[in-house]
């Protein structure tokens, strides 16, 4: 079930009501929804449910089994395993055609008989999303920062519909014990809770959908046929439909918790206006960023054993991050692009932290020129990550530098605005909007839903027609 | 960690994240109650709001309870919003904010800008496919930098991934390239997008030298003209012969100003209840294809085929293996779509005796 779809208002309303009413009875509401978020996730396929129920079986078993153990090296082994366990579906459904086609082509090539059962699997939503959350549940009750929780807690958390598909990717800590406090259903943020519906809808209908169509899909669909500023605005329109495409999902899914009495951790904070880009992966889908920092890098020895190790950390994790979205070479490549970008950082900071390398100047032109090398830099990696191939993506960017005075018809006042307002939504100061919140939530219910109506109406107007799913859905 | 339920809540205070700044003022919070009724007075008003963009939807919906459903609750407000004059209003806002409020779901008759003078004429080809002589044919000029050869590639979905793969497969200084594809259409309902005034439309306007049609993965729903009258049931013993006729006209008029046309066949789904209804239309279209000339049939349900006939998501060239087919078991990947569009044009080659330098092999 899409968000942004007339099927999901009429389960929201639905669910909103039961989950309310069954507020005081904990463990009623706790089925309730559970069955809710199945129901839910079903909507797109309905097998996909034993998935996610086998996934929630695999993770709380294993997390039993680590919590049983006191030996140090058997409750590693434990939890190796079960994480293991844990992660396998995710390695079948998103890299078993990868695995087969690499693997049967390059014993081809080395001239080897190897041929796995050339089967089609498709990748079930979310699943990339709920199993990272298994395994931090996992994890934690191994490294004793949570107790095990009950089974209704852990199918719940799993489950629980905001998050689902597309995250965030909320940690046990945060989600849990939220299931167990009683909400308080006198005092609603509706008004914060809109606000981030309706800027998440506005983001991906209007700016993130106009955008793919007018220039992001012809412009990476043929790189060859465009000239430099058409591919040059192309990839900067990327930059911000990816973005008004993931935080707009987010920012919903936020929003929907939010009406449901629940906090989720903030999962994009202005990214663009990021001053490297250390402090980019510190602002972009935050909650991945520090996973892979907390279950990866750290493991992994973090920066604590010399430069080198380090270097080596950050790619492996940044690589396995790339590898994460999608199970494609070119994802890869974005992942080793900005595990290269953070090596490099980490290089001038030591650099600047030794005295061989002079701090920039603290001005606000300084600033604003780390900005623009920042967001250069993660332009010229978003073109990998959008391109179907490392191939189209080099074509891409080479154009941006060979195909000077070509005609530019893609080039449009609605083009550049679209992309201007994506880019201002990163440097709006929160004052005026804070305001404007505070004014809307003395209105009385009535003129509260109108005037979400007649946003509503702006929004569905000035979007394309038909429901383009959310980017972040294929990983 | 806690287990049992607390009695104290988490939202009895003003919100945190609303005054980010320190000094910002605060929102007022509201009981469920009272939220519950600005949610559905919002979507109450949205849906009267927008009632007759949601009608023309849900009437461009294939035949089903959802589309009954959905027709049920919205004439009637309508109908209201009409005699009111809300409906009217309510579409100058809509155009106001760039939307065409009138014209079909799908899209309307506008688009291309090339005016091109017509085709020149020219012998038939020196030498046809073996497999079927087509001594009626006309050969495909040659494409050069000054005047290149005009592609377009037209139909649904399908059509859209070949199209966007096109471009890449036909080198751009001998070749332009149109990509029409408009997706979820077919020739079944034209009330919804109409592809034979459509193509006219892209026949007057761009004389394409080569069309490329695929389409019909849509087409599993009755045929309904222009003014949303049925012209066949599915199902009934009209349908088939209705819907070959819909192929021949279509072609018919692509083929009218002397351009040729590939008609690219639907490939197998993963979902074999379907595969009956393809079959009759890959059989609709190949019987199209062989009756008019300049018109040519490629078989993509063969092409990517198991070696036991069935579906598979990958194809093999020599020892090589690709995935080619898309997650939804129906389209193809960014792999498959250009290895299609390269045996589309190698196939333009061999039919038309396409110019092998206007693509890559």
């Amino acid at each position: 079930m899409l968000f942004p779809t007339t099927d999901f208002a009429i389960f929201f309303c639905l669910v909103f009501l039961g989950h309310w009413w069954l507020n005081h009875n904990a463990r009623l509401w706790k089925f309730f929804m559970i069955g809710a978020s199945y129901v839910f996730y079903g909507w797109w396929n309905w097998r996909y449910v034993f998935l996610l129920a086998a996934v929630s079986l695999i993770t709380q078993i294993a997390a039993i089994a680590v919590s049983h153990q006191q030996q140090p090296r058997r409750r590693m082994m434990v939890m190796g395993l079960g994480v293991a366990a844990t992660i396998a579906p995710l390695v079948y459904f998103k890299y078993y055609g990868f695995f087969t086609v690499n693997v049967t082509n390059a014993a081809t090539s080395l001239g080897l008989s190897f041929a796995p059962p050339l089967l089609q699997v498709v990748l079930p939503v979310g699943v990339s999303f709920y199993t990272f959350m298994a395994i931090s549940y996992v994890v934690d009750i191994y490294r004793g920062d949570f107790e095990l929780a009950g089974w209704t807690d852990l199918f719940l958390y799993l489950s629980f519909f905001p998050h689902l598909v597309a995250g965030p990717i909320v940690r046990p800590n945060e989600l849990i014990p939220q299931l167990d406090i009683r909400r308080d259903p006198r005092h609603i943020d509706v008004v914060g809770a809109s606000w981030l519906i309706l800027g998440g809808l506005f983001k991906k209908v209007v700016i993130a959908n106009y955008l793919a169509a007018a220039i992001v899909d012809p412009v990476f669909g043929d790189p060859a046929r465009h000239s430099s500023p058409e591919a040059i605005l192309g990839i900067v329109a990327y930059a911000v439909q990816i973005y008004c495409d993931f935080s707009g999902y987010t920012d919903i899914a936020i929003g929907v918790a939010k009406l449901l009495g629940f906090r989720f951790p903030q999962n994009f904070d202005r990214p663009y206006s990021a001053r490297s880009v250390q402090e980019f992966w510190r602002r972009w889908h935050m909650t991945l960023s520090r996973w892979l920092r907390d279950y990866l890098y750290i493991p992994l020895g973090g920066n604590r054993r010399g430069t080198v190790r380090t270097y080596i950390n950050l790619m492996i994790t940044m690589l396995l991050g790339g590898l994460w979205h999608g199970a494609a070479w070119h994802f890869v490549a974005w992942g080793g692009l900005h595990g290269l970008y953070l090596a490099a950082g980490h290089w001038k900071q030591s650099r600047r932290d030794a005295g061989t390398l002079a701090e920039p100047p603290d001005t606000v032109l300084v600033h604003w020129l780390q900005r623009l090398a920042t967001f250069t830099l993660v332009c010229i990696a978003w073109t990998l990550f959008r391109a179907d191939s490392v191939a189209t993506a080099l074509t891409l960017l080479g154009r941006t530098v060979t195909a000077w005075g070509e005609p530019s018809p893609l080039i449009t006042v609605p083009v550049v605005l679209a992309i201007g307002v994506g880019l201002a939504t990163q440097f709006l100061p929160h004052r005026p909007a804070e305001r404007l919140k505070a004014a809307l939530s003395q209105l009385r219910p009535v003129p509260l839903g109108i005037s979400i109506a007649v946003v509503l109406f702006v929004i569905s107007t000035l979007g394309p027609r038909g429901v383009a799913p959310f980017i972040y859905f294929q990983f | 960690m806690a287990t049992g339920t607390k009695d104290h809540t988490i939202q009895g205070r003003p919100d945190k994240d609303a005054d980010p700044t320190g000094g910002a003022p605060r929102r007022r919070s509201m009981p469920a109650g009272r939220v519950l009724v600005a949610i559905l007075v919002g979507l109450l008003v949205w849906s009267l709001l927008y009632a007759p963009e949601l009608k023309r939807a849900s009437e461009a919906q294939p035949d089903g309870i959802r589309k009954t459903v959905s027709l049920a609750v919205l004439r009637p407000i309508v109908w209201v919003e009409d005699r009111a004059g809300l409906t009217r209003l309510v579409d100058n806002a809509a155009s106001a904010m760039g939307r065409h409020p009138g014209e079909p779901v799908g899209g309307g008759v506008e688009g291309i800008s090339t005016d091109v003078e017509p085709l020149p004429s020219l012998p038939p080809p020196t030498g046809a496919h073996p497999d079927r002589p087509r001594t009626h044919d006309t050969r495909l000029r040659d494409g050069s930098s000054t005047n290149p050869l005009r592609v377009v590639v037209v139909g649904d979905s399908l059509a859209q991934g070949i199209g966007t793969f096109a471009e890449r497969v036909f080198r751009p200084n001998l070749v332009n390239v149109f990509r029409e594809g408009q997706i979820s259409t077919g020739l079944s309902r034209e009330d919804y997008f109409d592809w034979p005034a459509r193509m006219r439309y892209i026949v007057h306007r761009a004389r394409p030298d080569l069309t490329i049609v695929m389409l019909g993965e849509n087409d599993g729903q009755s045929l309904v003209d222009p003014n949303g009258n049925t012209v066949a049931q599915i199902g009934t013993s009209d349908f088939p012969s209705a819907y070959t006729d819909r192929a021949r006209e279509f072609a018919t008029i692509a083929s009218s100003e002397g351009g040729h046309v590939i008609w690219v066949g639907l490939p197998q789904p993963r979902d074999t209840r379907r595969w009956d209804f393809i079959t009759r239309q890959n059989a609709a279209f190949a019987q199209v294809a062989a009756e008019l000339p300049n018109v040519s049939y490629f078989d993509t349900w063969s092409t990517f085929a198991a070696p036991n006939g069935g579906y598979t998501a990958y194809y093999r060239e020599g020892k090589h293996v690709t995935l080619v087919r898309a997650d939804d078991g129906v389209h193809f990947n960014a792999d498959g779509y250009t290895i299609l569009m390269r045996l589309i044009a190698g196939f333009a080659g061999q039919q038309f005796q396409l110019d092998p330098r206007t693509y890559e092999g």
